[in-house]
């Protein structure tokens, strides 16, 4: 049986499992399922030893008859029960509930009530049981309109329930029953004592439900604390009381305070920012300015230059991270800052961004020069010294020979992301 | 099935000695023959037996039968040490416990090692008033015990139908509940012994026999009281809609919040006949589904399921009840497959409130059992759990414990294969006993509640 010895993977609902007709199928494979199969053949009922304990009892109890209780006919049924019954051909609709119907006497006489019904009458027909009945309930409804006229309906039995209908005025609301006020008096009586002793209405749809918090199980159809469960486990914690009221007000007013201070810091942060773009562009000018003047300089010596530098715009210029800061910088750019070319050659706009022209500025430091022509420039750092960086025990690899004597460098050097140093292998077939 | 001539039977043979349930009455002449033989010697001296004795008891059968002894009171009209004992058949639910003369105990079979519990009860509860007072405070289980004798009695004490509720919720439960307060009720044509202790208000504590109107289900203590109420009475049937009509057979729903007063004496009805059903909440969040046979006196109720509107944990039945006179008929079954049908009609699946009593759990078993099993028979190719569940509105959980017990699941080569043997499966089938009464969809009329206006 070492086959039940071990619990299969849990079964997955969704799985399509194969339904096998025959047990010899089975039965042609391994030996386990030999076991299984006597096993099967065995009484259907016997649980096999992985099964839980509750079905074990079940299966046997399938061989017995559970003994019940007995029961046995009425005799007076046939009496006690009319014949007056039909079906009707459509279902049968609700009608409205009982009480509100109106005319149907709810109450039913104790033992108590028909104790003291017979006394009253003592032997003459004073009151009929059934008139005694009407009474009682009428009393009990009268009663609780007063208690609800009062606003004293309480939703759950707290404390006793007071009768509050007067005599006076039970005999008015009852003056179409026609009954003498001298029956009325006594009976209006024994219900007041009988409520008084029961410290609770004596119709059953009156009686106020026992409180929820109570505990007692002989008090029976409490209503439902909540009609629907809070969903997560930290929502049925939270109670709806003053303390938990207080610390949701805290947790507002910490929550204000913290919003005061993230709205001061943006600020702070926002003047910062335009303080820095002002030194930025303030740096750049003056850079672009000496730059510039430069160039400018450099094509006036050149005769015959193909093309000309665009300043006005930058809608080709998406490709690059500092896309709008060159905008920025090319836009605010006063014109009288190029008194020389602007009104020479300023209409034969090149087709080229002007980063490529800042970028070019480090090809004749030799070594130090970008492979890749989108990379961002790092404006404001400073160009690599290659005596500072020996100095440092930095040295760039050195150079092959190459056939002519001459060197070509094979490295570029760089100041990466981060500021680390990076030399680059140079294209040796460019 | 057959089981109905068995239970007429033994109706038959117990009649002779109706005594057995008799309550508070005076002992018979024939007890009296029988006590002096062997029953004085012990009780003579004026030492009753003590609550927690063992002994042997003669029951419905004439046969002994070991039982315990849970309370005893003082019979109002004999001596200062006649006493009846209530006690509990322990080869049996607790819902055959009753009321026994002392004639009908073997004394000589009586064990004297009482347990602790017993020997540490306060004076008081030894001299037992005759009117038994049922608000009961003393602890379960005494506190001097040592954690090896809780155990042992934990293990020893959980009886069948009682599986599904730890030991501690059972021992509270029983406590309350360990005297059945009402012996019997009257409901229509059937006098019946009730089977479990019901919450009755305590107005009603004084009586040990209740009549229930048959139709809008009041109680009353008295038969004169319940005739004088059925010549006012107008209902002759559950006060809800009619929901289904097949025959002579009729379901009515009945709304908790719009009868709550029927829901209640209905709750209270049941609960004498359920051991674990709770009345702590009000009726109001609960369909009511009562299913009745029809004739010329009215609509008889047979039995009923209850229903939450808007369950959580997707339970389609709270409680489940067939009245015991109608039991074995297949009423039961019927109820379940109505409650599956009303499933299916909301597209969703469902499952019963947990626990389920021995005799519930049958039931559900064998529904499920016989529901899967034709599909089973039937279906060509391969199959999954949630196939079934969606095709059943069973929950998969169910379908899984059915199968499983009845071992047609094996686990093959890293994976499970349903093992379909039509000898096999017509077998379980028998087991699980035909269905009887069938639900006809198309008499079903019904709206579900979420979308009543």
């Amino acid at each position: 049986m070492s086959r039940l010895s071990f619990r299969p993977r849990p079964l997955d609902i969704h799985k399509k499992l194969p339904i096998v007709k025959s047990i010899k199928e089975f039965e042609e494979d391994d030996a386990p399922t030999a076991t299984s199969s006597t096993r099967n053949s065995l009484l259907p009922r016997v649980a096999t030893a992985h099964d839980s304990e509750k079905h074990r009892t079940l299966g046997k109890k399938i061989s017995q008859e559970i003994p019940t209780p007995q029961f046995s006919t009425v005799e007076t049924y046939e009496r006690d029960y009319s014949q007056t019954f039909s079906q009707t051909t459509s279902y049968i609709h609700a009608r409205g509930a009982r009480a509100e119907i109106g005319e149907f006497v709810e109450y039913d006489l104790d033992n108590e009530d028909e104790d003291w019904l017979e006394e009253f009458n003592n032997e003459r027909k004073i009151l009929s049981p059934e008139k005694f009945e009407t009474l009682l309930f009428k009393l009990e409804i009268l009663d609780h309109k007063a208690r609800e006229r009062a606003g004293v309906l309480t939703p759950t039995f707290g404390a006793p329930v007071p009768v509050l209908l007067q005599l006076e005025s039970a005999a008015e609301a009852l003056q179409s029953l026609s009954v003498r006020s001298i029956i009325l008096q006594s009976v209006y009586n024994y219900w007041k004592s009988k409520r008084e002793q029961w410290q609770k209405p004596i119709l059953h749809h009156l009686q106020p439900p026992p409180p929820v918090n109570d505990t007692n199980p002989y008090n029976v159809f409490r209503p439902r604390e909540k009609a629907h469960r809070l969903h997560t486990r930290r929502m049925q914690r939270r109670e709806n009381n003053v303390q938990s009221f207080e610390k949701l007000r805290q947790v507002r007013l910490s929550l204000e305070q913290a919003k005061r201070v993230v709205e001061v810091l943006i600020k702070r942060e926002q003047k910062k920012r335009e303080f820095m773009e002002c030194a930025v562009n303030l740096q750049r000018t003056k850079l672009k300015y000496k730059h510039e003047a430069q160039l400018v300089d450099d094509r006036m010596a050149l005769s015959g230059f193909p093309g000309s530098w665009k300043f006005t715009s930058s809608d080709d210029d998406d490709d690059d991270d500092d896309d709008d800061m060159d905008t920025d910088y090319t836009q605010s750019w006063p014109a009288s800052f190029y008194p020389n070319y602007a009104d020479s050659n300023l209409m034969v706009v090149r087709k080229e961004p002007i980063k490529r022209e800042l970028k070019q500025r480090y090809v004749s430091d030799g070594w130090l020069e970008r492979m890749d022509p989108d990379e961002p420039i790092m404006l404001f750092s400073k160009p690599l010294d290659s005596d500072r960086l020996a100095a440092f025990g930095i040295m760039p690899p050195s150079h092959p020979p190459t056939d002519d004597g001459s060197v070509i460098p094979a490295f570029r050097a760089r100041i990466g992301r981060g500021g680390r140093i990076i030399f680059d292998r140079c294209d040796p077939h460019l | 099935m057959g089981s109905m001539k068995e239970s007429k039977a033994e109706n038959g043979a117990a009649a002779p000695s109706p005594a057995t349930n008799g309550g508070a009455d005076p002992p018979t002449s024939e007890g009296e023959k029988n006590t002096p033989k062997r029953g004085r010697s012990v009780v003579s001296g004026g030492t009753p037996l003590e609550v927690g004795t063992r002994v042997m008891c003669r029951w419905r059968d004439q046969k002994p039968h070991p039982v315990k002894v849970i309370e005893r009171r003082k019979i109002l009209s004999g001596g200062p040490n006649d006493y009846e004992y209530y006690v509990h058949y322990t080869e049996f639910n607790r819902r055959l416990d009753e009321w026994v003369k002392l004639e009908q105990l073997d004394l000589d079979t009586v064990e004297t090692d009482v347990d602790e519990k017993v020997e540490d009860k306060p004076v008081a509860e030894q001299v037992m008033p005759a009117v038994i007072v049922y608000l009961c405070t003393v602890p379960a289980i005494n506190l001097k015990m040592t954690r090896h004798q809780k155990r042992k009695i934990d293990e020893t004490h959980v009886e069948h139908g009682h599986e599904e509720l730890d030991a501690a919720s059972l021992r509270e439960h029983e406590e309350f509940t360990k005297v059945k307060n009402i012996a019997k009720i009257e409901l229509g044509r059937y006098e019946i012994d009730t089977w479990y202790f019901s919450p009755f208000p305590p107005e009603y504590s004084d009586s040990s026999k209740l009549f229930f109107c048959e139709f809008c289900l009041n109680f009353m203590k008295r038969k004169e009281q319940l005739q004088r109420h059925m010549r006012k009475c107008d209902l002759k049937h559950p006060p809800g809609d009619e929901i289904y009509r097949s025959g002579t057979l009729s379901m009515f729903e009945v709304d908790g919040k719009k009868n709550k007063v029927y829901g209640q004496n209905l709750c209270y009805l049941a609960k004498l006949f359920l051991d674990h059903k709770t009345l702590y909440y009000d009726v109001d969040l609960f369909l009511f589904y009562i299913l009745c046979e029809c004739d010329d006196r009215g609509c008889h109720m047979v039995g009923y399921f209850s229903k939450e509107k808007h369950s959580e944990e997707s339970y389609n039945l709270a409680c489940i009840l067939t009245l015991p006179p109608y039991q074995r008929k297949g009423y039961g079954k019927f109820l379940i497959a109505f409650s599956y049908e009303l499933s299916k009609k909301e597209g969703k699946v469902g499952t019963p409130e947990r626990p389920l009593s021995d005799l519930g759990l049958l039931s559900y078993r064998g529904y499920w059992t016989r529901v899967l099993l034709d599909i089973l028979k039937k279906h060509k190719g391969n199959i999954s759990i949630k196939e079934l569940s969606d095709m059943t509105a069973i929950k998969p959980d169910d379908i899984l414990s059915t199968l499983q017990t009845l071992d047609l699941i094996q686990y093959r080569k890293g994976q499970h294969v349903i093992c379909a043997d039509p000898k096999v499966l017509d077998r379980h089938l028998k087991a699980a006993g035909r269905g009887g009464l069938e639900v006809d969809v198309i008499k079903l009329i019904w709206t579900p509640y979420k979308e009543q206006g």
